[in-house]
């Protein structure tokens, strides 16, 4: 049988990282605002936490939250964020100390969008829709955030 | 976050908004990635001109993982792509991919060829397949001569074609 913490995530992305995408985010996130509302944005979010992401929604779905956390480390790790991530029996904590996007995004920026972090508020929440978890995420200060996987009841 | 890795497959769902929104809001968008890629690009161009893109691109190819070939001469700059990682991301994914991805390339190069004085010249060959050649020249002329040759001639802001 394969163990299923062996199996490589849906995107697992390796080699160079391009983080100047961040700010092209950022952009992004500025001009759906201003011209179609933070809903449109909000719309495009729910779209990729659903339809991007359909495979950790898939494993949500069958009680399963531990490729979010494969996820989380994978990625964080290959762009240098300061995090840990804390397994409990009833939830699962993301403690986000420096989000590489945020910072990145203020480097070569100057200004981060008052909308940024709702990619991941957004799409994570979207993402948990209708499985037998939620994913809520709290900003916890400029580029940091807790973000807790936890059962529904 | 959506890791800087997943951005292709982010844009790929803000293509499919704006299309529906039509088509004057997708250039607007062009545009406005363009501007904000001014601010990686412009100023290499206007030092340096082939020089500084040639260290624009060489940078990308590294960090963005892409296969591709970079040269220039005295009248031309180009750029051969062999295995784009961009449009490769948004065909391996679960969501349905934009049929028109490639297009967002010329749509932000284009403006800023045209603002700094060059002329581009776009093959896409196929939107399908993740191969493509970008011409940048001096010339007008050239450029119009070169079109000649492409097999999927790319359009952008201001800039139409018939292909």
């Amino acid at each position: 049988m394969t163990d299923p913490a062996q199996t490589p995530l849906r995107y697992n992305e390796d080699g160079n990282v391009h983080l100047d995408f961040h700010g092209a985010v950022n952009t992004t996130i500025d001009f759906i605002v201003s011209r179609y509302g933070v809903e449109a944005m909000h719309e495009i979010f729910r779209r990729v936490g659903q339809d991007v992401y359909q495979d950790m929604r898939r494993h949500l779905m069958a009680g399963d939250a531990d490729e979010v956390v494969k996820h989380w480390r994978h990625f964080f790790d290959r762009e240098k964020g300061d995090y840990d991530i804390s397994v409990g029996d009833d939830e699962i904590v993301l403690t986000v100390r420096r989000c590489p996007a945020w910072h990145h995004v203020e480097k070569i920026a100057g200004k981060v969008s008052p909308n940024f972090c709702d990619q991941t508020t957004i799409t994570y929440a979207a993402m948990a829709e209708g499985t037998p978890f939620a994913i809520d995420t709290v900003i916890t200060g400029p580029g940091s955030c807790r973000q807790v996987i936890r059962r529904r009841t | 976050m959506i890791p800087s890795d997943h951005f292709t497959r982010f844009y790929n769902e803000v293509f499919k908004f704006l299309e529906r929104q039509g088509e004057a809001d997708l250039e607007r968008y062009f545009l406005e990635i363009s501007h904000n890629q001014e601010k990686h690009i412009l100023e290499l161009i206007q030092k340096e001109g082939f020089e500084g893109m040639y260290k624009y691109w060489s940078v990308i190819r590294d960090e963005e993982n892409c296969e591709l070939d970079l040269g220039y001469d005295d009248r031309k700059f180009e750029l051969r792509m062999h295995l784009c990682p961009s449009l490769t991301k948004a065909k391996d994914n679960d969501a349905e991919r934009w049929d028109r991805y490639c297009d967002h390339c010329a749509g932000w190069i284009g403006p800023i060829m045209d603002k700094t004085g060059y002329h581009l010249v776009y093959d896409v060959i196929d939107r399908d397949q993740p191969q493509c050649v970008m011409r940048i020249f001096k010339d007008e002329e050239d450029a119009r001569e070169a079109e000649k040759d492409v097999r999927l001639l790319m359009g952008w802001p201001g800039h139409k074609t018939t292909t």
